[in-house]
């Protein structure tokens, strides 16, 4: 075995120490009855090479971002990832180490995870962050329920059609076996209307919840939503793109009271979907009801500034069934790969790449609906994403001719919308080049999309 | 010599106008912000990020790095989280182009190396749990409890029996996450208590085990290292009283291959495959909680699971014989395909599929040991614990008795009355020769606990300089483990101030 010390020998002389006659002698406690008399179903072995080919074999089964153009999103990007990441996060000390209970040990990760706070909230605007969580839509349904836990008798959260459908039934799931209940309000203009929220929104409700820049990459109306929702004296939670904030406004800026974000874009590749980055931040008011782990800063016994874990008695193993949530792990290693991240794009990068976005994103929407198959699904002006509907009805077909020309060209919107089904979402992240963007309109407007692929 | 002024804040070494990004130029035609978005969503000027350039960056952090202590770099014997090697093939797999740039949502003929993966992950998960169903979403451990705490609500939902199925037992030292994961999932929570053996205390269990039953939680080897000595009546108790078992699997590097808890009397479990599949624990995560049930409770499983295409003629289940060194070539029908319409799953807990990325590194692992190699881990680590304990009873006598798993609990009381000496001194000294602290104070059931778990990828030689550590250290001065750690780069950092007065980010200048 690859990964062991123990020689025959040594075996030998740790049995004797332990006064036992053999290793199964040590599994004695497991009842005979109980244990497995034969061996596990499972392939043999591999050595490093052997698992390196079957590994290469499988991977070229898989298009992927670098054989085909990619141009989905949907709350996963292939935005860049500098090589500091990379670096930073395949360095030993971090991604070998535990979560930093002891603090004298685990400076470095410690202050790391203080910085990275720090740099969530300078995004937000908002005063406190935590050291992350799983994924965005698990950290949005932390959100609610801390706004449920705050709202007292508020049992009623409100959430527009333009929150990413697997956000919602993430929440709907966390809501199955307590007493609340997830209110969606249909956009049919792409973008939530404050009067309709001010229709469904009355004093039950504890919470809405907003992403902007929205599923379908629209700008909503944030500081009309946020003032309908305090009106109501509900929480406004924002769901924002960290790669946005390079150029809207931060969520405090109108008014969020927890903002949460899928992080994976800062700094770590798409990888199937996971793992990700959990961002939460939240204002002072909320920070004991706050999941996860949070490190403070403090001094130790000489007076030497120092950082610890802190405020663990909201946290599960100090509270058991009366925590705040009963998450224990987080994210630290990708909290670490998108401190690195943004202390590389500093302010001027983070717009520069934000702007990359909206202007290539534009530019798509244009070209693409100069013909006339091709429009607008929205009148909102988009981000890094929009909505394009197919006059001829046939998104399954177009985007799978476009895979054979090269492209990864956009998410079908029937399966999460039946009135969208005649429309795909497209993404455009600062990684794509005019050129990528004239090859995939040539493909999905050519008649015949046999086009050679982009180069 | 440490570095201490590239270790400052990342913000006090920032400068206006430095700078490590260079963006391409935009080359298509540009317009105005203003003109694209509405006035009022726009931002007056970016955050406000530090300015720093590359070097000072890799500097920054790589200073930072030494400042921790990780299993690359010291002996972690740190009880209840299997702090094992983690294997350099691994790490290079996940982070193959045709694993790690692949989107979540592309279609399946065009990720059939992914999902055969996936298929063959959830086959050998359940082969080693007993448990034929897996679903590979749940994002941790507690995660994954929370997951199958939901299938058993929705099982009894299904039955009729919401109402009646309210309370979750779970033993005194079990695990905090047991507790929490269950209120979460709409239930109480109604403690067991455990004798001194660490065993359930079958008395408070048949006096708490009633129709009222929903689960009853379970770690087995538990948190004091020890195999649940009457596990079999444990289960066939709760299952006739119509309640199901769950198996908090943080420990299945003891079992792996030598018992299953299927066949134990497990109706769901989950897996810390940054645990058992030597996964690196990142400081704190990622890692990830996949959950395998029973056959009856398989189609309650979070969405979306991988499954094989009927006719497609594909035979690559993870069995013995069939060696998956050559999966079949590209083809236009895909093999493999996610399965979303599940009418009676309880939907998704977290975004996309799950944390592929760490069950790429389980995959290896597994696929790297085989079943032989599985059983000798298991073997092994029982081997090094039950080693130590034997080493170090002498000094720090072990309540359970001289035999464990792949873990034991000392106990520092006698330490503590003879000497002054507290756990925690003890942990805090150990860090000055190069170890890092056992778990202590947990489980709360034995005084002054020492939590100790060697793993199987440490040396005799490694484990014996530790157990003379130990033994030097308890001959110290008492004053001096009171002042430890005295050669790390802080001393002990004052915990009530921190958590009085929370500073909880760097202040906007």
């Amino acid at each position: 075995m690859p990964y062991h010390y123990n020689t025959p020998e040594d075996q030998a002389e740790m049995l004797a120490s332990i006064g036992a006659a053999s290793i199964d002698e040590l599994f004695a406690p497991i009842p005979d009855a109980l244990q497995l008399k034969r061996p596990l179903n499972l392939p043999p072995a591999l050595s490093e090479m052997e698992l390196d080919q079957h590994l290469r074999q499988l991977t070229a089964l898989n298009d992927y971002a670098g054989t085909k153009v990619c141009f989905l999103g949907g709350g996963s990007y292939d935005h860049f990832v500098p090589s500091v990441c990379d670096v930073i996060g395949s360095r030993s000390e971090f991604y070998t180490s535990y979560t930093p209970y002891q603090a004298e040990a685990s400076q470095g990760n410690l202050q790391v995870m203080f910085e990275y706070q720090s740099l969530i909230t300078r995004l937000t605007g908002l005063d406190v962050a935590n050291s992350s969580l799983y994924d965005g839509a698990s950290a949005a349904a932390e959100a609610v329920l801390m706004a449920l836990h705050a709202g007292g008798s508020r049992n009623k959260v409100i959430a527009p059609s333009t929150l990413h459908p697997e956000y919602r039934q993430t929440i709907a799931t966390y809501f199955e076996n307590i007493d609340a209940e997830l209110v969606t309000l249909d956009c049919p203009a792409g973008v939530l209307d404050a009067d309709a929220l001010a229709a469904a929104i009355d004093d039950k409700t504890a919470a809405v919840i907003l992403q902007q820049p929205n599923f379908f990459g629209c700008i909503e109306d944030a500081d009309r939503i946020a003032a309908v929702a305090k009106g109501a004296g509900a929480l406004l939670i924002s769901v924002f793109d960290p790669i946005s904030l390079g150029i809207l406004k931060r969520p405090a800026d109108y008014g969020a009271s927890i903002a949460v974000a899928e992080g994976h874009t800062l700094g770590t590749p798409m990888s199937y979907g996971g793992p990700y980055l959990g961002i939460m931040s939240c204002d002072n008011s909320l920070v004991r009801r706050m999941p996860g782990r949070i490190v403070g800063e403090t001094t130790d016994r000489r007076g030497k500034k120092c950082y610890v874990l802190t405020m663990q008695t909201r946290e599960q193993h100090i509270r058991r069934d009366k925590a705040t949530s009963n998450v224990c792990t987080n994210q630290a290693l990708f909290a670490v790969r998108a401190s690195v991240y943004l202390a590389q794009a500093g302010p001027q990068g983070l717009k520069e790449t934000a702007n990359l976005c909206l202007q290539k994103t534009r530019y798509l929407a244009e070209q693409l609906c100069q013909n006339e198959r091709f429009s607008q699904a929205f009148d909102a002006p988009t981000f890094k994403e929009v909505v394009i509907r197919d006059a001829e009805n046939n998104v399954d077909g177009l985007l799978r001719e476009a895979i054979d020309a090269g492209y990864l060209a956009g998410l079908p919107l029937g399966r999460w919308y039946p009135e969208l089904s005649d429309c795909f979402l497209v993404a455009v992240t600062e990684k794509r080049t005019k050129a990528d963007i004239d090859g995939l309109v040539k493909s999905l407007t050519a008649k015949s999309v046999r086009q050679p692929a982009h180069v | 010599m440490r570095n201490t002024r590239d270790t400052q804040l990342l913000f006090d070494l920032s400068k206006p106008g430095r700078r490590a990004a260079r963006l391409p130029a935009c080359d298509v035609p540009e317009a105005a912000i203003e003109d694209l978005l509405p006035a009022g969503a726009v931002a007056a000027a970016p955050p406000a990020l530090p300015e720093v350039p590359e070097p000072q960056i890799i500097r920054h952090y790589l200073n930072l790095s030494t400042l921790n202590m990780s299993v690359d770099t010291h002996f972690y014997p740190l009880g209840s989280c299997t702090m094992k090697y983690n294997p350099k093939r691994n790490e290079r797999a996940a982070a193959m182009p045709g694993f790690a740039d692949l989107h979540p949502l592309q279609p399946a003929e065009t990720i059939q190396g992914m999902l055969h993966v996936l298929y063959e992950m959830q086959q050998y998960l359940s082969e080693i749990s007993g448990l034929p169903a897996c679903s590979l979403q749940p994002a941790a451990g507690a995660h994954g409890e929370y997951a199958a705490l939901l299938v058993a609500a929705a099982y009894f939902r299904d039955i009729g029996q919401t109402a009646q199925r309210v309370k979750v037992l779970a033993p005194d030292n079990s695990h905090g996450t047991n507790p929490a994961s269950a209120v979460m999932a709409g239930f109480n929570t109604v403690t067991v208590k455990t004798r001194s053996n660490g065993g359930v205390d079958m008395e408070d269990f048949y006096k708490k085990l009633d129709d009222n039953i929903a689960v009853f939680m379970i770690t087995n080897p538990n948190t004091v290292g020890i195999f649940e000595p009457n596990m079999r009546e444990i289960a066939d108790a709760v299952h006739a009283k119509g309640g199901l078992v769950y198996l908090d699997g943080a420990n299945m590097n003891a079992i792996l291959g030598v018992t299953r808890p299927g066949d134990f009397g497990a109706d769901m479990q989950h897996y810390n495959p940054h645990k058992t599949f030597s996964g690196p624990h990142g400081g704190g995560g990622p890692g990830a909680g996949p959950i395998c049930v029973t056959e009856v409770l398989a189609k309650y499983l979070p969405s979306p699971i991988v499954v094989k295409v009927e006719g497609s003629g594909f035979s690559g289940q993870g069995s013995g014989n069939a060696s998956t060194l050559n999966p079949e070539p590209r083809t236009p029908n895909p093999q493999y395909a996610l399965a979303y319409d599940r009418p009676h799953s309880i939907g998704r807990v977290r975004s996309f599929f799950g944390n592929v990325g760490v069950l790429l590194r389980a995959y290896c692992y597994i696929r790297t040991h085989g079943p032989d190699g599985l059983r000798r881990v298991s073997e092994n680590a029982v081997l090094n614990a039950n080693y130590l304990l034997s080493k170090v009873k002498h000094i720090l006598p072990v309540p359970q008795g001289d035999r464990c798993m792949h873990e034991f609990v000392a106990s520092g009381s006698k330490l503590k009355a003879e000497r002054g000496v507290a756990a925690m001194d003890l942990a805090k000294r150990l860090l000055d020769f190069g170890y890092h602290a056992p778990t202590v104070y947990f489980p709360l059931t034995v005084p002054e606990a020492i939590m100790v778990e060697p793993t199987e990828t440490e040396s005799k030689e490694t484990l014996d300089a530790f157990a003379e550590t130990l033994f030097r250290i308890t001959g110290e001065d008492p004053e001096l483990l009171h002042e430890a750690p005295h050669s790390t780069a802080i001393s002990r950092p004052d915990e009530v101030a921190a958590a009085r007065n929370p500073m909880l980010c760097c202040r906007v200048d």
